[in-house]
């Protein structure tokens, strides 16, 4: 280490520095000093994360699901149906539900607000039996020929009813707690649980050689209603009539009818299988890209910088305030004044000078008609910015008029 | 730890695996090849810390000189070293090579200039020196920045950085750029000074010596007793003046940070303030008044002195001014007038001519020029010498449309102000001129050279 010198020439040389003085150890514990706040935060994160994911109810949330074990799910009525030998095939797109339900099994509709017409047409022309749980009034419509109509809205009723039918289902399940809401006109139709006004819970027809059952109110489905009265019989029944059943829940972003017919078909099917791959690839390469720009060799250096203030703003400003306050009067006198001084100047006349004098003498020096000039230097303010333009160059053209006598 | 180019050449030659087997693990097993191979890199690369430098650069420079900051690197590790090297330096000293070879200085913002980058290849023990070229743009004290090492490793995928304090600072000097004009200054004032055939009497002028008159002498000048004790025709001849005393005050408060439209004469003063057009004026002078036999004196003051130069003269002056003058910045703060004066009258005890370097701000000269203006003018022949905005001037000659029309008003109006501020100040027996930023300098040495010429100093 040598001290840093000035040589006689005027030129300055630094020490001999070799390193920073830092060890790996040192830059080590620096660094982890400056970021262990940083890395703690993140790993408790990355913990809470964790234990969340761990302790997350398995299964799913969506109501009538049969694979949700909460109260609006349908995990119990599935798993009994399953342990009695029904296989069932939870579905969520129409198109699946539509291919799945041949002969000989059962299609379950759960609730769903979002069916387009054509998936409704599909789902009634099913060959398989139709279980409605809930449905909507154009499903209603055209799963049942029109023959049953959904009613107004009634309370369930406050005393277990009797059904009242001879539908096998209904006859088991005895006593009924559910909500009526639907109406049946024609005798081909079975209705069960009637109220006084003529509305059933449940509407049972043979329709182009299979049955649609209706059931207006679905909470029969619910694991935390299933055990009331005789929900679970009446639900056990109508699901259990088939070895498979279908157990459609209707995805709302679903809009397939027919499986290969499908309208809007999913982002994935239309891009090449090696797509994926080659956008991993390409986020790699955008990776080390940034990694490689942006390291900085060495900081910034910085400077001092002077207050940045033009000095013409202040002008500027004025003749803005001339220009929006149409001070044409201001304005023109400012010019006139200016050319009044410097022709004075360059006539040999003082500052304090009366405006006669003034005409006097650039009429003599230019032989003007002495009005022309008194109007144009003294003359009465311009009536718009046109004259005021006008004015500007007439005064220009008199100043050059005017030299030194 | 850092990346080069090659590692994204070699993340980007992944699309062949990528093409042969295209399944995401693909991209994950290329991934871990190139940590692998950049962490190699980086374990086999030189230590940057193992290097000794060595930074040695001029004292001082004037602005707008080119200069070099040289850098001695030596290897002082045990492995080669393959570096990239920058020597940083403030943004208004560093300059980016033109395609020319020439030297682009900072001036545009927008494209800031940065300080060369050097490759470098050193074979363990040996030294490499590196010149990184500079170009002041700014006045002042500039402290240079570290010296940054990148070295890579054996793959030149990636390796260490180290950025390392080595000191060194630069003192910027005002340009001198009006220069130029102290040649004609010079002659004018040897034609003054007796040396020159033409000979000026006059008030203020001293007697020289006595020679045989020629042909074309001013024959009022004749010295009929000496021509009576001889018998040949004796003429006296005089000379101005020497050995009085200017005062030169640099205004460096809130009116001198304004910025005012940029020099047209290619020179480099973008700071652009008044100040810079003050110093320069100073600058030239001094340099006159100090050739003319004259005593220089500079203060620098806002509301305390900011810098002052006095006693210097000859070849010591001016070397002592730019360096005086090269730190001083404008303040955003009022000048206390009052105390300028008293610092005038105490550093002063002779009648001098005080050359006031400052603005005509109405406002700013009513309430601090104005009323202390009589205590100076009363002992000393006082100058008010004002810079004026060339934008103004600009704004005072555009006709184009109207709204050129109202800016030419409000440019006339202003210059009216400022004239009858200019006249007042007459009445209390300064001399008062304004001049562009470029004429400034000139202009004042041509009030000198009146004033020195009719014997007012």
């Amino acid at each position: 280490m040598s001290a840093p010198t000035t040589s006689p020439t005027g030129t300055w040389t630094s020490a001999a520095v070799t390193g920073d003085g830092t060890t790996l150890g040192s830059r080590s514990r620096r660094r982890w000093r400056a970021a262990r706040w940083v890395v703690g935060g993140i790993a408790a994160l990355l913990l809470t994360v964790l234990v969340l994911a761990v302790m997350r109810p398995a299964g799913s949330v969506i109501p009538y699901d049969p694979e949700n074990s909460r109260p609006d799910g349908s995990k119990a009525l599935a798993q009994v149906l399953g342990r009695q030998g029904v296989q069932v095939e939870h579905v969520t797109r129409v198109a699946d539900a539509v291919a799945a339900a041949g002969p000989g099994t059962t299609l379950l509709v759960t609730p769903a607000t979002y069916l387009l017409p054509e998936q409704v047409q599909a789902l009634a022309a099913v060959d398989a039996d139709l279980v409605l749980a809930g449905a909507d009034d154009g499903l209603l419509r055209a799963a049942t020929g029109n023959q049953v109509q959904r009613t107004s809205w009634r309370p369930a009723p406050d005393a277990p009813v009797e059904p009242g039918c001879a539908v096998p289902a209904a006859v088991v399940a005895g006593p009924s707690l559910l909500a009526p809401g639907l109406e049946s006109t024609t005798p081909d139709v079975s209705t069960c649980w009637a109220d006084a006004d003529g509305a059933s819970v449940l509407a049972a027809l043979e329709r182009g050689g299979r049955s649609v059952v209706v059931v207006d109110d679905p909470v029969l489905l619910r694991n935390d209603e299933v055990l009331t009265e005789g929900n679970a019989a009446l639900a056990l029944h109508l699901l259990g009539a088939h070895e498979r059943l279908v157990w459609l829940v209707a995805d709302p972003a679903d809009s397939t009818v027919d499986e290969g017919l499908s309208p809007d078909p999913a982002p994935g099917s239309v891009l090449p299988s090696w797509f994926g791959t080659a956008l991993w690839w390409a986020v790699l390469v955008a990776l080390v890209t940034v990694l490689w720009r942006g390291r900085r060799l060495g900081r910034l250096v910085a400077e001092d910088l002077p207050v940045v203030v033009p000095s013409a703003e202040s002008t500027r400003g004025r003749a803005r305030l001339y220009r929006r306050a149409r001070a044409r009067g201001h304005a023109a006198a400012g010019l006139r004044a200016a050319t009044a001084q410097a022709v004075a100047l360059r006539l040999g006349l003082p500052r304090s000078s009366h405006p006669d004098s003034v005409v006097d003498a650039v009429v003599r020096a230019t032989r003007r008609d002495p009005r022309e000039v008194a109007d144009l230097i003294y003359g009465p303010p311009p009536a718009d910015d046109a004259a005021l333009s006008e004015l500007a160059r007439r005064l220009d053209t008199l100043e050059s008029e005017v030299h030194r006598p | 730890m850092a990346l080069s180019w090659r590692a994204v050449v070699l993340a980007a030659l992944g699309l062949v695996p990528v093409a042969i087997w295209p399944v995401p693990g693909t991209v994950l097993i290329w991934a871990l090849v190139i940590v692998v191979v950049c962490l190699l890199d980086v374990a086999l690369a030189a230590s940057p810390r193992d290097v000794t430098l060595q930074r040695t650069v001029p004292a001082s420079v004037r602005l707008g000189t080119p200069a070099t900051s040289r850098l001695v690197l030596t290897n002082a590790g045990r492995r080669r070293l393959r570096a990239l090297v920058r020597d940083a330096w403030p943004p208004s000293l560093a300059a980016a090579r033109d395609d020319d070879g020439g030297l682009r200085p900072h001036t545009d913002a927008a494209q800031p200039a940065r300080t060369a980058r050097h490759s470098v290849q050193l074979p363990v023990g040996e030294s490499a020196r590196l010149s990184t070229p500079l170009l002041p743009t700014r006045r002042g004290d500039r402290v240079a920045g570290p010296v940054t090492i990148r070295t890579l490793g054996p793959l030149r995928l990636a390796g260490r950085q180290a950025s390392i304090d080595v000191g060194g600072r630069i003192r910027v000097l005002p340009e001198f750029a009006s220069r130029r004009h102290l040649p004609s200054r010079l002659a004018r004032l040897r034609e003054m000074d007796g040396r020159a055939s033409v000979q000026v009497r006059g008030e203020g002028t001293e007697f020289d010596s006595l020679r045989e008159y020629v042909v074309g002498d001013d024959v009022r000048s004749i010295d009929w007793r000496a021509t009576a004790r001889g018998g040949d025709v004796v003429v006296r001849t005089w000379r101005p003046e020497r050995d009085r005393r200017v005062v030169i005050v640099l205004d460096t408060g809130r009116t001198s940070a304004a910025r005012i439209g940029t020099t047209s004469d290619g020179s480099l003063n973008s700071g652009g303030t008044r100040l810079e057009a003050s110093v320069e004026a100073a600058l030239l002078l001094a340099a006159l008044a100090d050739r003319a036999g004259d005593r220089v004196q500079v203060l620098a003051y806002d509301r305390t002195l900011r810098s002052r130069v006095a006693g210097a003269s000859g070849p010591r002056l001016l070397p002592a001014m730019a360096d005086a003058l090269s730190a001083v910045q404008p303040v955003l703060l009022e000048t206390d007038w009052a105390g300028l004066v008293g610092q005038v009258r105490t550093r002063v005890s002779q009648r001098a001519l005080v050359v006031l370097l400052t603005s005509l701000d109405p406002a700013v000269v009513e309430n601090g020029l104005l009323p202390v203006i009589d205590q100076l003018a009363a002992e000393h022949q006082v100058v008010v010498a004002a810079v004026t905005d060339a934008e103004v001037a600009q704004m005072r000659a555009g006709r184009a449309d109207v709204e050129e029309v109202y800016d030419a008003a409000a440019a006339a109006r202003g210059d009216l102000e400022r004239s009858a501020v200019a006249a007042v100040l007459r009445q209390h027996g300064a001399e008062v001129f304004e001049a562009l930023p470029d004429d400034l300098a000139p202009r004042l040495a041509d009030t000198y050279l009146a004033l020195k010429s009719a014997g007012r100093l």
